[in-house]
């Protein structure tokens, strides 16, 4: 699974040491593995050999900010947490809503192809970026795009880049278009009791302001918790004071019709960060002995597949914890056992029963020695034959994070 | 080989779906863009068996495919340019399936786009990029281009919209692919790849809910700087209007002659504004742009009292193009983006860049994202005048480049500014590009001559730039 011996790191100080660093490691057959905050590295399967640690923290900084333009050039390895900050100052961002925004970096980001739930109202990262530079391993700095919103200006290269995994190249610099940062953002968290579950949900259909995000959590109770309650309902308002204040009355108003009668609100600074430890949950905590499966599909069926996912657990004789995404149509699926031993034995026919259950499910958490013995990513898409000519056709050498990705890509 | 396509083809898909009389190929020989090429065949497909054994029999004879839409397009992107096949979508131009509650649907590539949107209007809900050619466009040339529109502003352009695509590969099979498709982007890089990477025969588009409140209103300006300015301001403000589109002087009473619908005739610039979305602010968003428009100069501001006002102003700012009929018998339109606070700058080098030139101008564009349409009035009869704008048509595009801007925001390269792309565009660049195209059309026969520069990947042959 990993190379014997320990990788070179190597931090290159500019956008051309890292083509350099590229180009070197396919004239020696190295294998490279991009490094940014390593907070998604969980995504996609171990690379097969690890020779060079290829890391971005020097590639840092939000360049060419122009507020009025609300476009920004940002580096590899700028955090998330920075561009908030810079962006911030002028009441502008960019919704990436990524785990561990301190640690995590823009390129690592947009690499993992990472989408969080706010994407169903400002769009998913990649449709925010309007340009890019990569790094390829002919040693050549390819840029896309530009500077401008709008750009039909040869191939949308920045969107193969996106969700790659470092299996193409290194993002060293994206564009963006920043937004509006809402100034008023509320959280609202209902528990709901289990006979209640289905009539709560449907109470949400016709909601005139439609929720930034409506989650439902069943489990994760280190987060967005209330006294005594496993499965909560979590949504976020966020826009104008009169629009988040009309949101949330009406959403009482539909929950309490829905025999909900209590619902605990938090503003501004406490919503945010709530909401962000909902997010961190995506990935973490999960431990040696669990498995968590990010499951996509029509926003309709996100909450039936926690219920399948339920099922399949009880099965296993393994525990289920899971967040459904009404609006964007994930379901993230944590699984655990009582022991690795407990899980590990039956890992193999259980991740065979989850793939079958659902249409498109990829790993996105779990202990090593689980994911050991499973591909991350399920049921090769149809179009795997067109992604391995990709692959081939950007890097021959077969260097980048080679059986990372889809299809041992 | 002309006579080998043609005959494969009728043999295949019988005379009502293949199409190869010389008045048929006229036809099928050029798009908006003023020149043409005539293609071998046209084939107007009825479904995706279709489309995909049309272009397995033009793969194998060696001949060059290039889908059409409405034939809208105003770079050449549907011009055979080498002749070959011509693949019209018309007849695929249905919603094969509506999903309400989960908002999209699965179109085929010849619905024209409004008829999407009205199509489901019922269910409250919208497809939200809107070209102005939206009454003839379609959702292939759409997808084609990565089409934009005045809403892109709040909304996005069509990439934005696009969940995945059905499309037919060189050897004349059948993919899908997703967004949420696990592994590399398809989708996104089909979007916008002008029909040289495969021929897409459905879309899944997402659709919005259809905001509940939508407020129009008009500010007019001394001139097209102090508008630019005030559009720069109220972005800055916090405030993402659904669209900023200014007509300058020119534009507006060639629209007012033809729509009456009431714009300021006295103005050098006017300033159109939508907002959407809840009725709470509605109110506040209108009064914090109607105090910045007066902040830059603004002489007037009239908010549009109901749906019906509504309609006629934008009609008549998706007319624009088409009234100019009445001020000249030719006209070049232009499409370039800049950053957003460059557009009093650029606005005022196109001025000049006419003048220069001895061309009248007009200027109507996406002001909230930079994106121009400068439009040039001429008579192709002077020849004097139609070499002129050629001329400033292309140092327009150089302008827009050195303000950090680029050459087409919204309809694309084609066959028209393929020798630009080098402009903005380095070998490299262009070679990563290249190796997506050698993965998709290896033998460069999916709309060839398009979006890449003359000799940029193989020998291609240079063709003479021209106007509209």
């Amino acid at each position: 699974m990993t190379a014997a011996l320990e990788p070179r790191i190597i931090a290159p100080a500019d956008a051309a040491g890292v083509a350099e660093t590229l180009a070197a490691c396919a004239r020696d057959g190295a294998a490279v593995v991009a490094y940014g905050g390593s907070t998604l590295q969980s995504i996609g399967n171990a690379p097969r050999r690890c020779d060079v640690a290829l890391h971005t923290r020097n590639i840092c900084g939000v360049r060419e900010y122009d507020p009025r333009d609300m476009t920004a050039g940002i580096d590899a390895g700028t955090t998330l947490a920075e561009i908030a900050r810079v962006l911030g100052e002028h009441g502008q961002w960019i919704p990436f809503d990524a785990p561990q925004p301190a640690r995590a970096t823009v390129g690592g980001t947009l690499a993992a192809g990472w989408a969080g739930p706010r994407r169903a109202v400002y769009g998913r990262p990649r449709d925010l970026v309007i340009g890019s530079t990569i790094a390829l391993t002919d040693g050549t700095l390819a840029r896309a795009g530009g500077m401008v919103v709008k750009n039909v200006t040869g191939y949308d290269m920045s969107k193969l880049y996106v969700g790659s995994l470092g299996t193409l190249g290194l993002i060293v610099r994206a564009n963006f278009k920043a937004l509006p940062r809402p100034p008023v953002r509320r959280l609202a968290i209902a528990p709901i009791a289990g006979d209640q579950r289905d009539r709560a949900i449907a109470s949400l259909g016709g909601l005139a302001i439609e929720p930034t995000a409506a989650l439902v959590l069943d489990g994760f109770t280190r987060v967005a918790r209330y006294p005594g309650a496993a499965l909560r309902l979590v949504m976020l308002f966020e826009g104008s004071d009169a629009v988040v204040e009309r949101g949330t009355r009406d959403v009482r108003s539909a929950l309490g019709k829905a025999g909900i009668a209590e619902t605990l609100l938090l503003d501004g600074a406490p919503a945010d960060d709530a909401f962000a430890e909902v997010i961190d949950a995506y990935v973490e905590g999960a431990g040696e002995r669990t498995l968590t499966y990010r499951t996509t599909g029509l926003p309709s069926t996100a909450w039936a597949r926690t219920r399948t996912a339920q099922a399949l657990a009880n099965e296993h004789g393994l525990s289920a914890e899971s967040i459904a995404d009404l609006r964007t149509g994930d379901a993230i699926l944590r699984f655990s056992a009582r022991s690795v031993a407990a899980f590990a034995e039956r890992i193999a026919a259980f991740d065979a029963d989850v793939r079958r259950a659902f249409e498109r499910s990829t790993v996105l958490a779990g202990g090593p020695q689980l994911r050991a013995s499973i591909d991350a990513w399920g049921t090769e898409p149809s179009t795997i034959a067109t992604m391995r000519a990709i692959k081939a056709h950007f890097d021959p050498a077969g260097v980048l994070a080679p059986g990372r990705y889809v299809g041992a890509i | 080989m002309v006579t080998s396509l043609a005959s494969r083809l009728l043999e295949a898909l019988g005379p009502d779906t293949v199409r190869t009389s010389p008045e048929d190929l006229a036809a099928y020989s050029y798009d908006a863009y003023s020149e043409g090429h005539l293609p071998s065949a046209a084939v107007i497909p009825r479904d995706v068996r279709e489309a995909a054994l049309a272009v397995r029999i033009a793969m194998n004879c060696g001949e060059p495919v290039v889908p059409r839409g409405a034939g809208s397009g105003l770079c050449g992107g549907a011009v055979p340019a080498r002749g070959g096949l011509v693949v019209s979508m018309v007849r695929m131009n249905r919603i094969l399936e509506l999903d309400v509650r989960n908002r999209r649907a699965r179109v085929q590539p010849g619905l024209i786009n409004l008829d999407l949107s009205r199509a489901i209007a019922t269910h409250g809900i919208f497809y939200a990029p809107d070209p102005s050619s939206q009454k003839v466009s379609t959702i292939g040339g759409n997808v084609g281009t990565n089409a934009g529109g005045p809403h892109c502003l709040s909304y996005g352009t069509t990439t934005n919209h696009v969940l995945g695509v059905e499309y037919v590969d060189g050897e004349g099979v059948i993919h899908h692919t997703s967004i949420d498709d696990p592994g590399y982007d398809l989708t996104g890089l089909l979007v916008g790849s002008e029909g040289t990477l495969g021929l897409v025969t459905a879309v899944d588009v997402r659709l919005m809910a259809l905001p509940e409140s939508v407020r129009v209103g008009v500010a007019a300006f001394p001139d097209v700087e102090s508008a630019s300015e005030a559009v720069s301001a109220i972005i800055a403000a916090g405030i993402v209007p659904t669209a900023l589109e200014i007509m300058d002087k020119l534009i507006t009473s060639a629209v007012e002659a033809h729509y009456h619908a009431g714009f300021p005739l006295d103005a050098g610039a006017v300033l159109l504004v939508e907002i959407a979305g809840p009725r709470d602010d509605m109110l506040a968003g209108e009064a914090a742009i109607k105090r910045i428009a007066h902040q830059h100069g603004a002489i007037s501001w009239r908010a549009a009292d109901d749906a019906a006002e509504r309609e006629a102003l934008w009609a008549s700012r998706k007319g624009a193009a088409g009234a100019l009929g009445r001020i000249a018998p030719n006209y070049y339109i232009q499409d370039a983006c800049v950053p957003r606070t460059k557009l009093p700058q650029v606005i005022h080098q196109i001025e000049r860049i006419a003048h220069d030139h001895d061309l009248a101008v007009g200027n109507v564009f996406h002001a909230g994202d930079g994106n121009l349409h400068p439009l040039l009035c001429f008579d192709r009869r002077d020849a004097r005048a139609a070499r002129a704008v050629v001329e400033a048509g292309t140092e327009i595009l150089s302008t827009c480049i050195a303000m950090g801007g680029t050459i087409s925001g919204e309809h694309g390269i084609g066959h028209e500014k393929r020798d630009a792309l080098s402009l903005v565009f380095n070998t490299d660049d262009l070679a990563a590009m290249g190796r997506v195209r050698d993965v998709f059309d290896p033998h460069r026969l999916f709309n060839p001559d398009k979006i890449f520069p003359t000799g940029a990947i193989c020998g291609e042959v240079r063709a003479p730039a021209a106007v509209a």
